[in-house]
């Protein structure tokens, strides 16, 4: 046990590398302001859990790394360049999947580099490191349709991981599955996570989740958001959940969650839209 | 899902001798009843033998006209016009759809024409085209087009709003350019839809072909050859190109369309909502 612990890696540091810089972001919607000011810096390698009560736009955050949607104000940079458009340097991953139906699974895992034009032997080779790393050897030659909520969302896994980003978007990557699937998924996750040596940002409503896997989690606030909280779980890597510190940070940022909750809720009943 | 598709759907998955033979025997049991007491009435004289001749006398002329080579000239010619007309159909109707479902501009220009020309019948156009390009398969060629065009931009315009946006999101961060998602995102997206809108389309088509024949073909064409012997009232010539358009429309609409349905939208396990 005690050398086993020794040899797991401890949380990413923070004093890494910046990697994602967020400078006064806002964003709207017409007339509904969804995120104000969020200003955060996400380093090199770091596993960081974005939470906050539903509507707080904590998504659309994460779509603005991703350069899908354009921010109203503020700038966000990778590397040191601002985000415009999405790119190969961040992979995404929806809660809905959002599989290519007509590929099989190993299609779908090698679409990013087919993309990038590796010849098809060598985009198949790199697959099946996280084909195996994902579980998902023997169902290479399955369409997505047959497959299970848990079986897809590691193909939607596998294929981000498998062009190689450098960033890795999870959007509620487990909202969709039921909750033995979810956590068998986390633990057997666990250490991929480690083994990808990516910069990772989840969204997720769930702070169970959030503390388990993530080195830092930020906490949104109500509508319009920002940043209320930020807190360091300073845990080794793999956790499990009846760890007595673990919960105690679960205990935290559940306080904090639901102040923001609270006021969320309170402000809908003055304001009902 | 019509009627005979949901009879032939269990045979494929199944390879059962005894489905299959069923499934080939019911329907040939009910047409063969209908011709046996056709013919049985025919011949003793019940019903008009010059109008209702005996299918028997309507299979030997069949014979006849094919061995003298006329009926494979009316047969190839009407497959001529209705193929090249269906891919002129599937193509620009692919395009134009896909524009008007991705693009602002295509939505502008052709959503106003499409909805003002849609429900205009085919036919109306023939006596326009025949002005326009004269009586030749150029003008049976548009007829078919016209009649499969405007189903094939329908589907594909509900194909692309029925794709979820985040899968151009996921191309796009993989770094996919224009091309790359026309070719591996829209086509094969809307592959699904674009089927039911080439069975649906050629079902209109054949049936416009049909008619524009019988207004605008000088000479050939499963059409005209019926509108051709109703001059010289050779009822079995008549009865004769009815038997085999019927034919050749189920045999297009579901023998060809079935099989790209197995090797795409089957093959995936993909449901079409109709």
């Amino acid at each position: 046990m005690l050398a086993n612990l020794a040899t797991t890696p401890f949380p990413r540091m923070a004093n890494a590398k910046p990697k994602i810089v967020a400078d006064k972001v806002r964003m709207s919607f017409g007339r509904v302001n969804a995120i104000e000011d969020v200003t955060c810096t996400i380093g090199e390698q770091e596993f960081v859990s974005i939470i906050g009560p539903s509507g707080c736009g904590k998504s659309t955050f994460l779509y603005l790394i991703a350069g899908f949607e354009k921010s109203s104000g503020g700038t966000i940079s990778v590397n040191g360049t601002t985000v415009t458009r999405p790119g190969p340097d961040r992979g995404v991953v929806f809660q809905e999947f959002v599989l290519f139906p007509w590929r099989t699974v190993l299609r779908n895992i090698t679409l990013g580099l087919e993309i990038q034009k590796v010849p098809r032997r060598e985009a198949e080779e790199r697959a099946r490191k996280w084909i195996r790393l994902t579980g998902l050897s023997g169902f290479e030659d399955a369409y997505p349709a047959t497959l299970s909520g848990g079986m897809k969302q590691r193909v939607a896994i596998a294929r981000a991981l498998t062009y190689e980003p450098e960033v890795l978007l999870l959007d509620e990557p487990f909202g969709a599955l039921d909750v033995q699937t979810k956590n068998y998924m986390i633990r057997d996750l666990q250490n991929l996570w480690i083994e990808a040596n990516k910069t990772i940002v989840m969204v997720t409503h769930s702070v169970e989740e959030a503390v388990l896997m993530a080195d830092r989690v930020l906490v949104f606030g109500a509508r319009p958001s920002s940043i209320v909280a930020d807190v360091r779980i300073d845990l080794p890597h793999p956790r499990t959940v009846d760890d007595r510190r673990l919960r105690e940070y679960q205990a935290e940022v559940t306080a904090v969650l639901s102040a923001e909750v609270d006021r969320s809720m309170s402000l809908e009943r003055a304001h009902p839209a | 899902m019509s009627a005979d598709a949901t009879i032939l759907a269990p045979v494929r998955s199944r390879p059962d001798i005894r489905r299959l033979s069923l499934s080939i025997a019911r329907p040939l049991i009910s047409i063969g009843t209908v011709f046996l007491v056709w013919e049985v009435a025919a011949r003793a004289g019940w019903i008009n033998a010059f109008l209702f001749p005996p299918p028997s006398a309507i299979a030997a002329t069949l014979w006849q006209e094919l061995l003298s080579g006329e009926l494979l000239q009316h047969i190839g010619r009407s497959l001529y016009r209705l193929l090249t007309g269906m891919a002129l159909a599937v193509v620009f109707g692919t395009l134009i759809g896909i524009a008007i479902g991705m693009t602002a501009w295509g939505r502008a220009i052709f959503k106003p024409l499409i909805s003002a020309f849609m429900p205009v019948p085919t036919l109306a156009w023939t006596p326009v085209l025949l002005l326009l390009v004269g009586i030749n398969d150029r003008t049976t060629i548009i007829v078919v087009f016209i009649a499969a065009a405007f189903e094939v931009i329908y589907t594909v315009v509900s194909g692309i709003e029925g794709m979820s946006v985040r899968l151009f999101w996921v191309a796009r961060s993989m770094g996919a350019s224009r091309q790359q998602i026309f070719w591996k995102i829209i086509l094969p997206g809307i592959m699904p839809y674009l089927i039911t809108g080439i069975r649906l389309g050629s079902g209109y088509a054949w049936r416009a072909l049909i008619a524009a024949e019988m207004l605008a073909a000088s000479s050939y064409g499963l059409g005209f050859m019926i509108f051709d012997a109703s001059e010289y009232m050779t009822m079995e010539v008549i009865y004769g190109g009815i038997l085999l358009i019927a034919i050749f429309g189920y045999v297009i609409e579901n023998v060809i369309v079935g099989r790209l349905e197995a090797a795409t939208v089957e093959k995936w396990g993909v449901q079409v909502a109709r």
